[in-house]
């Protein structure tokens, strides 16, 4: 199993604590990278040396939206090539469809309940551990 | 006897010798004459002969001459032209000629020749010895020789046929026009210098009600006539009083009308007839036009009907020719477009009115009618005021009667109040579809927002329950147990509400579905206790819809079944109806049933009969939307505790 480098864009600080937690319950060694919206995210991004092996990616952000950011991503030479994961609370069958448009690794909706959160992520990230990713 | 007497006797001798012989001389000169005249005579009747002789040969009439046994014995050469016979060669009868109708009148008159010596203007048929039939005009006379005896008859012969045949022809043509005047379908009246009856006809007795036939009007007085018929007329001192100023004026007067009492009416003319400078009489002629004049008069009636729709009818009226130039407009067209009658007339309406490209529309749709196509089209105008007007324009070819397009008529209706609703019914309808697409996106954001928080609140409470394990009581732990259930409860609400607020939006989805497929998709999907059986009675049919929703639908009608079976074995059938325009279906469950009272309200948003875990009350009404949305209708049977079946139409 491969340590990931994760950069999560996520503006809630509950949801930011959740995945923390749930990587530390599931004795996980993935390195998390933290941006409260996209403009973060991009300035991270810049750096192109560091780049994450995944991006995790809400959709309703303030300033640059997840969409928006997605569309700046997948337009960027370098950066397309990281698979990015939506991971939302929006069942809206246009931004489903928007997203998969754009290009995107996968959508996962955020379950209620913090018991299922933590089964989808671990299904999650186990699943990307044994992908074959490209290196920047 | 002395010298003297001798010489006296000598002297008388002598004279009477010169005497005698002078006596000679005339005698002989006399003789000589008379010689010389008898020669003469002679050479005269031989003249007078040869020159009767050459009469008889020469005349162009046929010249016959029979002894007293009727053998013919002598034809000048036009009678052998005549009978074709050659008496030389041949013995010929005259009664071999004789045509055998005409044998008695032929006896007859040979019987008259033989008494009176002569006939005159015999005419009969002959044969000729081609055995032609031929009319001939015969004068004849008896030849008596010196002794005054009959020897011979001689007659002049002419050939009448032809004469024969046109006056049997003038015969015939005259029978003929009599006929036609007697029978004409007109009535008319000849008349005299003196206005009497010369010639009348059958439909002059009848158009006057006469009773009495036509010839037995001749003679009669014109004037007493009419002063007799004056009482058929609706003004009878007028028809009396026209009559003789014609008569006065005697000049050609056309298509007077007279109304009779019936109803009638008469046309009359009037004509003198004048051959040369001969008057001839005058001509009235009566012909009953009552037909053809009511013909006329409602041909008007119907006529004023059309103009007084024209002239009256809130539509404008315009007739231009096949250049598009102004023939004709109503009284509408010209309140509708401010201008007045004159000064559109001849203009060409495409160049006037139309602003904003009209004028291409208008020539485009001019050259459909003059292919004949009727069409109707809006145009934005301006009128006379500038006031921006929009007409809707009906055209339609107008036909001469020989059907060729001579021009089209348009029907103008102003549309610009309707055409203002209409905009702003655009307007309306895109600001609703983007209020209803930011409402969409809003109830999105808002249920995003809204479950957040929960499910923060679900993370913390499980966080704290993990980091205090074995710390927590048992009422502790149940009521974390409590926040988690609201919580839950809260997130299917906000779902619930948010789908349907979405159930009203994105209807073009329209799709054929396979509601077999469907259906065994759902029952994976759906949570179905081993108790209960879910199945379709029949195939089902597969409908043009919203995969989605009509999903939706299924899903809902059958997890409600399903949650309200109370029984041990519980049953769910679906089955369905072909009605012509819609499916019926029909969901049955022996489940608790509902109350009578309730059949309405339970598809109202937030009526929830039975307040439970999983039950928000939103499930029945995005039923019925989404029924509605497929134009259908949707119902309910139940008995309380025995079951329920919920009924809906979907169209086809």
């Amino acid at each position: 199993m491969k340590t990931l480098n994760i950069l999560l864009i996520e503006d809630d600080m509950i949801e930011v604590m959740k995945l923390n937690r749930t990587i530390s319950s599931l004795k996980l060694n993935h390195k998390i990278i933290e941006a409260n919206n996209g403009e973060d995210a991009l300035k991270i991004l810049e750096q192109k040396d560091v780049l994450p092996d995944i991006i995790l990616l809400d959709l309703n952000m303030p300033k640059i939206n997840g969409i928006e950011f997605l569309g700046i991503l997948k337009n960027d030479d370098t950066l397309k090539y990281i698979p990015t994961i939506i991971l939302t609370t929006s069942n809206n069958q246009k931004d489903l469809l928007e997203c998969y448009k754009i290009g995107v690794a996968g959508y996962v909706l955020k379950p209620l309940k913090y018991e299922d959160y933590v089964a989808k992520i671990e299904k999650l990230l186990a699943y990307w551990s044994i992908n074959e990713l490209i290196k920047a | 006897m002395s010298q003297e007497q001798v010489e006296i006797l000598q002297r008388a001798l002598t004279r009477e010798k010169n005497a005698r012989k002078a006596a000679e001389k005339i005698l002989e000169e006399k003789s000589r004459e008379l010689y010389f005249t008898s020669q003469k005579l002679e050479n005269l009747l031989d003249e007078k002969s040869s020159e009767l002789q050459g009469v008889f040969e020469n005349i162009v009439d046929a010249y016959v001459v029979i002894d007293l046994n009727g053998n013919i014995l002598k034809f000048n050469e036009a009678a052998t032209k005549l009978f074709g016979y050659d008496i030389d060669r041949e013995e010929v009868k005259i009664a071999k000629l004789i045509y055998k109708d005409d044998f008695q009148y032929a006896v007859d008159c040979f019987n008259n020749l033989q008494t009176t010596g002569f006939f005159k203007d015999y005419e009969t048929r002959v044969y000729t010895k081609s055995k032609e039939v031929k009319w001939v005009h015969v004068n004849g006379s008896v030849v008596f020789d010196k002794n005054n005896k009959p020897i011979a008859a001689q007659g002049i012969v002419r050939d009448i046929t032809e004469e024969r045949a046109s006056a049997e022809r003038l015969i015939e043509s005259e029978n003929r026009l009599s006929t036609l005047i007697l029978n004409l379908d007109s009535g008319i009246v000849l008349e005299d210098e003196n206005r009497n009856i010369v010639l009348t006809n059958n439909k002059f007795c009848e158009l006057f009600k006469i009773n009495a036939q036509p010839a037995d009007l001749h003679g009669k007085d014109c004037v007493t006539s009419a002063e007799q018929n004056k009482v058929l007329f609706k003004d009878p001192e007028g028809f009396l009083k026209r009559m003789s100023e014609i008569d006065d004026a005697k000049e050609l007067v056309i298509g007077d009308e007279l109304e009779m009492i019936d109803g009638t009416i008469l046309e009359r003319n009037y004509m003198p007839i004048t051959i040369g400078e001969k008057s001839k009489g005058f001509l009235w002629t009566f012909t009953d036009v009552t037909l053809k004049r009511t013909y006329r008069k409602s041909l008007e009636a119907q006529k004023q009907k059309y103009y007084s729709i024209i002239a009256n009818m809130h539509l404008g009226l315009v007739e231009v020719n096949t250049n598009d130039e102004i023939l004709m407009i109503n009284q509408s067209f010209s309140e509708m477009s401010g201008y007045s009658e004159e000064e559109l007339l001849g203009k060409r309406g495409g160049e006037i009115f139309p602003v904003e490209g009209g004028s291409e529309i208008i020539s485009i749709e001019n050259e459909k009618r003059k292919k004949g196509e009727s069409n109707s089209y809006e145009i934005k105008v301006n009128t006379k005021q500038g006031d921006i007007r929009y007409w809707l324009i009906s055209g339609a070819p107008n036909y001469d009667i020989n059907g060729n397009v001579v021009g089209s008529i348009g029907v103008h209706l102003d549309i610009t109040e309707l055409k203002a609703l209409e905009l702003q019914k655009e307007k309306l309808l895109l600001k609703l579809e983007k209020s209803n697409d930011e409402l969409q996106e809003y109830a999105h954001i808002v249920s995003h927002d809204l479950k957040s928080p929960l499910r923060s609140i679900d993370a913390l409470v499980s966080w704290l329950k993990e980091d205090n394990k074995g710390i927590l009581d048992e009422t502790s732990l149940k009521n974390f147990g409590l926040i988690e259930a609201t919580l839950e409860k809260m997130e299917q609400l906000i779902s619930d509400v948010l789908e349907y607020s979405s159930v009203g939006t994105d209807t073009n989805l329209k799709a054929e579905v396979d509601l077999n497929k469907m259906f065994s998709d759902l029952t994976t999907i759906l949570y179905i206790p081993e108790h209960i059986t879910v199945k379709a009675l029949n195939q089902l049919p597969v409908i043009t819809g919203d995969a989605t929703k009509l999903q939706q639908l299924f899903q809902n009608l059958i997890s409600n079944a399903v949650k309200f079976i109370d029984k041990e074995v519980g049953l769910v059938i679906i089955d369905f109806e072909d009605l012509k325009s819609h499916y019926k279906f029909s969901i049955k469950d022996n489940g608790i049933g509902i109350d009578k009272q309730f059949h309405d309200k339970i598809f109202k948003i937030f009526h929830a009969l039975n307040k439970s875990k999983d039950s928000t009350g939103i499930g029945l009404s995005i039923v019925k939307k989404i029924v509605d949305l497929h134009e259908g209708q949707i119902w309910l049977e139940s008995e309380p505790n025995v079951g329920t079946t919920f009924y809906f139409t979907l169209k086809k």
